[in-house]
């Protein structure tokens, strides 16, 4: 970030040549790294890279029984700050914001007089959290961490680093997940952290944010480093294909073919509510959607922040979410509101993709034979057809035969998220419906997914796809866009139209905080 | 906070309806008397005066729905009716019986407390080790023993072998603290069951929380190892053990039941005993009521401790 | 850890090996009863000495494990048998009025100490060894219930199972090909301590004279009965107090050893 003032200044931690051997096999081989003031370099790889092991390595720790070889230096006084993921899952639970800070604080004030440390500690607490963006923390420290919200929490833990005095931060896939108003704010909070002259040390996968905020790269791929290098140097390379992967940019979905106004909707959506059960409190309303239609051979994106209600809408399409009013009409017919009352033929022309693959997998049985069983469900075939049926759909999708014998234990994220394409495709689907499907993959294999689906769009003739998304990239793909803010569809129309001039100021917020995300590139 | 404020209130409901539903199976058990229940609790010799008696005092010639409500709501002010077997009022019995059987209840717990934080505490810290290993297999193996085989082989090596106690409280009333030595035994077999238990919740507790996340960023950040320990690990660890704690005072009860009859401590546990061997309907229902309520009333606390220190997860309401 | 958990496993074996057996077969090889001699002697060709009523103790501990062992199998057998589909019912329900009716009873019914219970109804009906069964087996159902039903909870809650259905599977399918299979683990393992339990309860209402005649030939009875001897034949007491030690305490060590190491295959 800051070119100007981070050249001169010596590291505040490096890394030479570090290798990290488990069971004999290096984990992390040969990685150096300097770690300037003020400056931010970002350790880029899918995962299993190995940039987790060398990002925890600047802390001091190894995984379990991890053989060490190599250098790290930590030049400034106190340890290093560690922003991780999921912040709650280092806010201890069961103490209160002040006390998680004051703990720290404290070990910070033993030079002074006994009867000045509590007050003294207090002021390191405030002032921590006011440069951590939580102005007015007085309420907030009373508070336990799981009644904060998701930015809260990540600010306090940032103030926690702060506190500490920490010289170099190690941040590990801080916007992993996150839709682009948030990563937009992370953003804008460690590049004022780099500002304030402290090191930070970013572990990414996403290609916005380090292009936003990386004054160095490391590229790495199965433990070694591939590329590095200033910024816009390494990044030409990473453009002009020679490290391959794993920051690239995204061809659209094949359009419907025709004007959508002519062709009879395959979905028509008629002021769909749908509650939630809140416990003692009772329901809230957590969607309202008075009108949206889906043509044949058409993609729609649907997005929004997280709690923003696209998957509860996906649901009440999919027949998951029973608490629903409102019509949900399939050729011009009414669909039930849950899948329990659903036929065959209802159930197999509207079909749903989990977020979690694996998780919608029985791990008991084979995938072959749980894909197979759509066929003999849904359309009435017998056990062989639907097995060769199913044989022939997924190694269309890319998984061979001895593959797809195996259990789902023994499949990856993304052979597994294929695979539930393949189970929900054998219902010969008119409206598939995939949920966030491509948000745990990393980026190689989020692509495959989407290029996948895309090909699904252009040779299944009349397939409607429907995307729920965080992602305006992945959206961008889409014919048609539907934004959804607090659980009302707040826009919905052409993509192009919705991406370049949106309408609905929550729109307009969150295409241009993906805008700054691009336009921060580090050049 | 409006949560925990709907918390206490749900909790507080369940635990009136359990008093109630408590109250409801003593009474019913009188119903349930096969034939002539003055006839069935005359037993062997039914002799017509004593039938005529217990008629009397079970007031059996007034529908039932009337003589529970009698008997509901003399409860309240401890009115809980009277003794077939001698005739005197109940509470008496219970008054009678509760100064041994708090003396035992109240060491117990007194000592349950820091000897199960500390074991389990110890044993987590050395997690893997010899110590460890030791504290868990001996927990592991005395926690699914009962008292009376404990309690009389410890009767054996400890008062008739090597004559370092009393066998029993025979002799000393209801004096127990003026004779110390008497309650060592009571209160070791008392205590053997809920120790493990809570030993061994602890342990696990603490070897989570201190594997956990939160514990590594802490230490990371050079809070002291002790402050780690007993400040953020420990409250994590005490939440599941809190509840368990609650849970072994259904135990203690029952412990409390067979360590006055092993040790002849005339407890409420004696009382029950000898009632239940004389079917003295009444005040088996006194003491049922007493027994049930004591125990609503502490699972209760134990689950508002409990909400208190996790205050994220809901506690089973 | 491993080594730890085979000697555990082992020594669990060995601890519950002799009365295990005892109960299950001592009733094969205890012959015919003989004749009564004087109470509580020594020698005099009983090799335990004679019991309060001057029985041979040897063959009342070869008959009195049976009845605990095979009392203790039963209600936790049956209390699985009420708890299990109740459990799954409510589960896989999606009537809310169907699961509070079914588990809100057995939430109040937690509340009351289960030795209470047993008593109390012991006031009234005198129980005989069927009847301490049920007793037993109906104090264990709230508990077990419970933990069947939160496992069953959170397995109908998987994605699996809204795929399942997305799938037009049937009921019977998911509830017991899906559901049922992935609480299996859950199940031995309550089942485990559950028994531990069980034979706890069982023996001390034994103890306390509960289910049983008072000359019944039971390793609980005998340790009341004879206990009035302690002073001059302890045999009567300690060895039928060893084996019950032995049984619940093997058993426990057994179940927590055999838990871990399922635990540890199963594990991707």
């Amino acid at each position: 970030m800051n070119h100007e003032n981070g050249t001169t200044a010596g590291p505040v931690a490096e890394i030479r040549d570090l290798r990290v051997e488990i069971d004999g096999r290096a984990v992390v081989d040969g990685v150096s790294l300097a770690a300037l003031p003020g400056r931010v370099t970002a350790l880029v790889g899918a995962s299993g890279s190995g940039k987790t092991t060398t990002g925890l390595a600047l802390l001091g720790e190894y995984p379990p029984g991890a053989r060490v070889t190599g250098d790290v230096r930590l030049s400034a006084d106190g340890p290093a700050g560690y922003i991780p993921q999921h912040p709650a899952t280092v806010l201890n639970p069961a103490r209160r914001v002040r006390a998680l800070l004051t703990d720290i604080a404290r070990t910070q004030v033993g030079h002074l007089p006994p009867g000045r440390r509590r007050s003294a500690a207090r002021e390191r607490v405030l002032r921590a959290l006011a440069e951590a963006q939580l102005p007015d923390a007085a309420p907030l420290l009373r508070r336990y961490p799981h009644q904060l919200s998701g930015g809260q929490q990540q600010r306090v833990v940032l103030a926690q680093a702060l506190l500490l005095g920490a010289r170099v931060i190690v941040a590990d896939e801080p916007t992993t997940g996150q839709d682009a108003l948030t990563k937009s704010r992370i953003v804008d909070q460690l590049a004022a952290v780099a500002a304030r002259g402290i090191a930070v040390v970013l572990l990414s996968h996403d290609p916005d944010v380090v292009r936003a905020l990386a004054d160095e790269v490391i590229v790495m791929r199965s433990g070694r480093v591939v590329e590095s290098g200033p910024a816009p140097d390494a990044w030409r390379a990473v453009q002009a294909g020679r490290t391959r992967e794993p920051l690239v940019d995204q061809p659209p979905f094949p359009q419907a073919d025709g004007s959508t106004g002519t062709v009879r909707p395959v979905l028509r959506i008629r002021d769909l509510t749908a509650r939630h059960h809140d416990g003692a409190r009772g329901t809230t309303v957590v969607l309202r959607a008075p009108r949206l239609n889906l043509h044949p051979g058409e993609s729609l994106a649907v997005v929004g922040r997280s709690g923003s209600g696209k998957t509860t809408l996906a649901r009440c399409l999919a027949g998951l979410h029973r608490d629903q009013d409102g019509r949900i009409l399939l050729d011009g017919t009414p669909l039930p509101p849950s899948l329990r009352n659903r036929g065959r033929a209802h159930l197999a022309a509207v079909q749903y993709v989990f977020q979690d693959a694996r998780a919608a997998f029985d791990e008991h049985r084979p995938v072959l034979h749980q894909v197979a069983r759509t066929a003999v469900r849904l359309r009435g075939t017998d056990a062989d057809t639907a097995t060769r049926e199913a044989l022939t759909t997924l190694a269309s999708l890319g998984l061979p035969e001895d593959l797809v014998r195996r259990h789902p234990g023994r499949c990856s994220g993304g052979e597994l998220q294929r695979a539930a394409l393949a189970r929900a495709l054998l219902a010969r689907p008119r409206v598939l419906i995939c949920d966030e499907i491509t948000s745990g993959l990393d980026p190689i294999t989020r692509r495959g997914i989407l290029d996948l689906l895309t090909s699904l769009v252009r040779d299944r003739g009349g397939l409607s796809l429907v995307l729920i998304t965080h992602d305006l990239d992945t959206a961008a793909r889409a014919d048609r866009i539907a934004v959804l803010d607090g659980g009302e569809l707040v826009e919905h129309g052409p993509a192009e139209r919705v991406l370049t001039t949106p309408q609905h100021p929550f729109t307009v917020s969150l295409v241009e905080a993906a805008a700054r995300l691009t336009a921060r590139t580090g050049t | 906070m409006s949560g925990l404020r709907s918390f206490v209130a749900r909790r507080l409901l369940l635990g009136v309806a359990q008093t109630a539903a408590v109250v409801l199976l003593v009474f019913a058990l009188t119903e349930m008397l096969p034939g002539d229940a003055a006839v069935a609790l005359a037993g062997d010799q039914p002799d017509p005066a004593r039938i005529e008696a217990i008629r009397e005092a079970l007031r059996l010639d007034r529908p039932a729905v009337e003589r529970l409500a009698d008997w509901a709501a003399g409860l309240p002010h401890g009115d809980f009716g009277t003794s077939l077997a001698s005739g005197r009022p109940v509470a008496r019995y219970i008054a009678d019986g509760f100064g041994p059987t708090l003396l035992l209840a109240s060491l117990t717990v007194a000592l349950l407390v820091p000897l199960g934080f500390g074991l389990g505490v110890l044993a987590a810290r050395h997690e893997g080790r010899l110590l460890d290993r030791l504290v868990s297999s001996v927990t592991l193996a005395v926690y699914a023993v009962p008292e009376f085989a404990l309690g009389v082989l410890l009767v054996t090596v400890l008062a008739l072998r090597l004559g370092w106690l009393p066998p029993t409280a025979v002799g000393y009333g209801t004096d127990l603290l003026g004779h110390p030595a008497a309650l060592v035994l009571p209160v070791l077999v008392l205590l053997a069951r809920p120790v493990c238990s809570l030993v061994r919740l602890v342990r696990a507790g603490m070897i989570d929380a201190l594997a956990s996340p939160y514990v590594a960023q802490a230490r990371r950040y050079g809070v002291s190892g002790a402050r780690v320990r007993y400040t953020h690990a420990l409250p994590n660890a005490l939440a599941p053990a809190a509840q368990q704690l609650a849970r072994t005072i259904d135990w203690l009860l029952c412990g409390v039941i067979v360590v006055e009859a092993l040790y002849v401590i005339p407890g409420l546990g004696t009382v029950l005993l000898n009632a239940v061997a004389e079917r003295d309907v009444p005040v088996v229902q006194g003491l049922a009521v007493v027994f049930g309520v004591l125990t609503v009333v502490l699972n209760l606390a134990a689950d508002l401790v409990a909400r208190r220190l996790a205050p994220r997860s809901g506690v089973a309401a | 850890m491993t080594r730890l958990r085979t000697g555990r496993f082992a020594l669990g074996v060995a601890v519950v090996a002799v009365p295990l057996l005892l109960a299950l077969l001592g009733p094969l090889f205890a012959g015919e009863p003989g004749p009564r001699g004087a109470s509580f002697t020594l020698g005099d060709g009983h090799w335990l000495g004679t019991d309060f009523v001057g029985r041979d103790v040897w063959q009342q501990v070869l008959h009195g494990g049976r009845p605990v062992v095979l009392t203790a199998l039963a209600a936790t057998a049956l209390a699985y048998l009420v708890a299990l589909p109740l459990a799954l019912l409510s589960a896989l329900t999606h009537r809310r009025w169907l699961e509070e009716l079914l588990m809100r009873p057995l939430d109040v019914l937690l509340a009351v100490p289960s030795l209470l219970l047993i008593l109390l109804a012991a006031t009234v009906f005198s129980p005989g060894a069927v009847g301490l069964a049920l007793l037993v087996a109906a104090v264990n159902v709230p508990d077990a219930a419970r933990l069947v039903r939160a496992a069953a909870t959170e397995a109908a809650a998987r994605p699996a199972v809204e795929a399942l259905r997305m799938q037009g599977e049937t009921w019977w399918r998911i509830a017991v090909g899906y559901v049922g299979r992935s609480m299996l683990r859950t199940l031995a393992a309550d089942a485990g301590t559950r028994l531990t339990g069980v034979l706890y309860l069982v023996a001390t209402a034994a103890f306390l004279g509960v289910g049983v005649a008072p000359d019944a030939a039971d390793w609980a009875v005998m340790v009341d009965r004879n206990r009035t001897g302690l002073f001059v034949q302890p045999w009567a007491v300690v060895v039928p107090a060893l084996l019950i030690v032995g049984l619940t305490m093997g058993a426990n060590l057994l179940f927590d050893a055999a838990l871990e190491r399922t635990g540890k295959e199963t594990r991707p």
